[in-house]
């Protein structure tokens, strides 16, 4: 069954919120980058708004746009994959818990702390009594939520759906994450990350939304052909192989591909995973990456599907994303490839349409 | 693509195995009592504790005291080592082996102890990157070092419900041969906390459908089911417990707390599970509620089971009063004591049970009813948002 892309919203660190189509994308010479948002006033009233975390009210407008460019009022099924969920309210309802010794508390900043709350409140606002699903799982999150959908398409028993990755990367959270190792040590220029040297990314934050549905429509921008995931917690799968038995239950072989699109996030250790998968398998062909534009957060890869859906429509991938090779107006099959410390890999196929 | 389970693995506040389960809830043997672990103010509210502590579980698996792993983890890698074994499940590179969880507070239990180091210093910076759900997961799936395939639901107290299900559509999809899928939480003082200051929690034993409910024990605790295609288990050569017949999810859509009065996300997702099983209401033997001990879950729970059943309502029952309500595992949990109490042929009590509901005087299963026949079962989850979800389980 053909799954379709008939709208999108996305609100990024780029100006993609402002924008119909692709915007004049910014670089940035920074660490840590956050969203640039629409009015909030077009999508909630203002009285509900101030009662809403930054990610929930991105969420339910990125939701609005691809639904009004689909012209579908409500979804069979909404699904959100998100690394974090409500890390804002989370954080908050956590730190007044600690400084108040467990007194004191309120519990709006609780209530809205579950990952799930995303899903929820774009369903109560669209009285969606559809499926309703939210997944948590670190680089992959977008990946099992379109994976989640697609399987739902395939057992029949949806027909539409909204799949969003969603992320707020707090200041507090980037500093936690600072900790560890995820981010650069000084500022970088976010078009040097494909040949950097240094292990870290530069972080970001989104909140992509997309409505999907088996009816192909004027607006319908590329086809899903397929949405796979694997682990490789062992280090031992070969990824290469991997790669082709993914293309070939598909019917494809890697020459079969006209561009593809990367996840390369500027950690010197995660890009050569990414080089020495398309040197392998896909020698010249055209390559592409984003997270120089969207930046890292755990369901950047949305960002990717986002460009590469309108690359389709377009036929052309535009400069800007373009790592390797010329983009010539042909664009037919984008094959995505993302992994999370070479842990979490994640294909996806899409086609124009 | 019948889809069978051949494997359970459960540790909860009554027991760390499936025997000590079935024989508390044979016992009629509530697990809610004082904390002992959890280091928090609210001494006085119940709540139903694993009695291991974190080094006696760590111990008990084989795992250096000072590994960086979360009670979480720790609790999740209990019940699946558990539902392995029984399930005779050797890795086989032939075989594409998954293994779905989900949780809600994840890492959240060391995070709210070390917050403080986190912000400032670097003494324990090792669990900053253990706090989320899909670390937990990931910590649970190298202990066995043999999954290709791993994914994390949050859906709040139908986390474990979702995996379920999920598991069994990858199987049912021909995506993935072998499945273990549930949920894992421990409990935490920013759960307790706020349930807490949303005064859900009752002071004393939880009594589900009881006019008197005053509101939730919270639990902890972990619930995984090997789940498979039946012609893999053939290959195998192990004799299924029992197949996935059914599974609805369905969104509320009313209030991120609160469940609508008439329930109507319950009514579909219980009916999609139905029409999927292709089982009549008066088939189903047994019903698992959600039954959590609130005013509001168990009215509309109530109203939606009256709503889809009517007369032939079977012998229903909420077993939270035995485990508290085990959140993001509640859905594994409570699935593996239904198919647990289908196998040995009993009911289990909802304990604590004495005045009906007066809006709506439904009767669950109250005493332990033992010698029974149940060929098919069906368990509620409910989460905040709304997020509800139902699975069927039967013998045939």
């Amino acid at each position: 069954m053909p799954v379709y892309i008939t709208g999108t919203g996305n609100i990024s660190v780029q100006p993609t919120a402002t924008t119909e189509g692709f915007p004049e994308f910014m670089t940035h010479q920074t660490r840590y980058a956050r969203c640039i948002e629409p009015s909030w006033a077009e999508f909630i009233a203002p009285m509900e708004a101030r009662r809403m975390s930054s990610i929930i009210k991105r969420a339910i407008a990125s939701t609005q746009m691809a639904l009004t460019q689909s012209g579908i009022k409500i979804p069979d099924a909404i699904i959100t994959g998100t690394g974090l969920g409500c890390i804002e309210d989370t954080e908050k309802f956590l730190t007044s818990m600690i400084a108040e010794n467990e007194r004191f508390l309120k519990p709006t900043y609780f209530i809205h702390s579950t990952h799930n709350t995303i899903s929820s409140q774009i369903a109560i606002r669209l009285s969606c009594n559809g499926y309703n699903n939210t997944f948590v799982h670190r680089g992959i999150s977008f990946e099992l939520a379109l994976h989640d959908a697609m399987l739902m398409f395939m057992e029949g028993k949806i027909g539409s759906a909204i799949v969003g990755g969603h992320d707020e990367m707090t200041p507090a959270y980037f500093s936690l994450l600072d900790r560890v190792g995820y981010w650069k040590k000084e500022a970088a220029n976010t078009m040097s990350l494909s040949h950097s040297t240094t292990p870290g990314s530069v972080a970001g934050e989104g909140s992509i939304s997309f409505m999907l549905s088996d009816k192909k429509t004027a607006s319908s921008m590329a086809e899903i052909k397929a949405v796979d995931t694997f682990y490789n917690g062992s280090g031992t799968v070969n990824l290469t192989r991997r790669i082709e038995t993914f293309l070939s239950e598909n019917g494809l072989r890697p020459s079969d591909i006209d561009l593809l699109m990367m996840g390369l996030n500027g950690d010197v250790n995660d890009n050569n995973i990414y080089f020495s998968v398309a040197d392998t398998l896909f020698g010249n062909k055209l390559t592409g990456w984003y997270k120089h534009m969207s930046l890292e957060y755990f369901s950047s890869p949305a960002f990717g599907m986002w460009v590469s859906a309108l690359s389709l429509q377009k036929k052309q991938l535009p400069d800007d994303f373009i790592l390797r090779g010329t983009s010539k107006g042909d664009l037919k099959n984008i094959l995505l490839y993302n992994h999370f410390r070479n842990r979490n890999h994640s294909l996806i196929l899409l086609t124009s349409c | 693509m019948e889809v069978v389970v051949t494997g359970l693995g459960i540790v909860s506040a009554i027991g760390s195995n499936k025997e000590e389960t079935s024989e508390s809830l044979l016992a009629c043997r509530s697990g809610i009592g004082m904390l002992h672990h959890l280091q928090t103010t609210h001494t006085h509210i119940p709540c139903a504790e694993v009695k291991m502590s974190d080094e006696e579980m760590k111990r008990g698996l084989g795992i250096g005291s000072e590994e960086i792993i979360t009670r979480t983890s720790l609790l999740g890698i209990t019940a699946v080592d558990e539902a392995i074994r029984h399930a005779r499940l050797v890795p086989d590179r032939r075989l594409r082996i998954g293994f779905i969880s989900g949780t809600t507070v994840g890492g959240m239990e060391k995070s709210e102890l070390y917050y403080t180091d986190f912000v400032s210093n670097d003494s324990h910076s090792e669990y900053i990157d253990a706090h989320d759900c899909g670390a937990c997961s990931e910590k649970i799936a190298d202990y066995f070092g043999f999954f290709d395939y791993i994914s994390t639901i949050s859906t709040a107290c139908s986390s474990a419900a979702n995996a379920i299900i999920l598991g069994t559509t990858l199987i049912r999809r021909g995506i993935l041969d072998i499945v273990i899928a549930g949920g894992s939480e421990c409990l935490t003082k920013f759960h307790l906390n706020g349930f807490n200051t949303l005064m859900i929690l009752d002071s004393e034993p939880c009594k589900p459908f009881d006019d008197l409910r005053a509101g939730i024990n919270l639990g902890e605790g972990a619930g995984y089911l090997v789940l498979e295609s039946a012609t893999t288990a053939e290959a195998r050569k192990i004799t299924p417990l029992c197949r996935v017949a059914g599974y609805g999810n369905a969104c509320d859509a009313y209030h991120q707390t609160a469940s609508s009065p008439e329930g109507r996300g319950a009514i579909l997702a219980i009916r999609q599970a139905l029409e999927m099983a292709g089982l009549r209401t008066d088939e189903i033997d047994y019903i698992n509620a959600h039954g959590t001990g609130t005013g509001n879950n168990d009215l509309s729970e109530a109203q939606a089971l009256v709503t889809v059943f009517g007369e032939s309502l079977p012998p229903f029952s909420s077993t939270k009063p035995f485990t508290g309500h085990t959140t993001s595992a509640a859905g594994s949990i409570e699935a593996i004591i239904s198919i647990l109490a289908m196998k040995q042929g009993f009911i289990p009590p909802n304990l604590n049970f004495s005045v009906p509901m007066k809006e709506l005087p439904v009767i669950p299963t109250s005493e332990l009813i033992d010698g029974l026949t149940l060929n098919n079962v069906l368990s509620n989850s409910f989460g905040f948002g709304g997020n509800n979800s139902t699975v069927i389980f039967s013998t045939k």
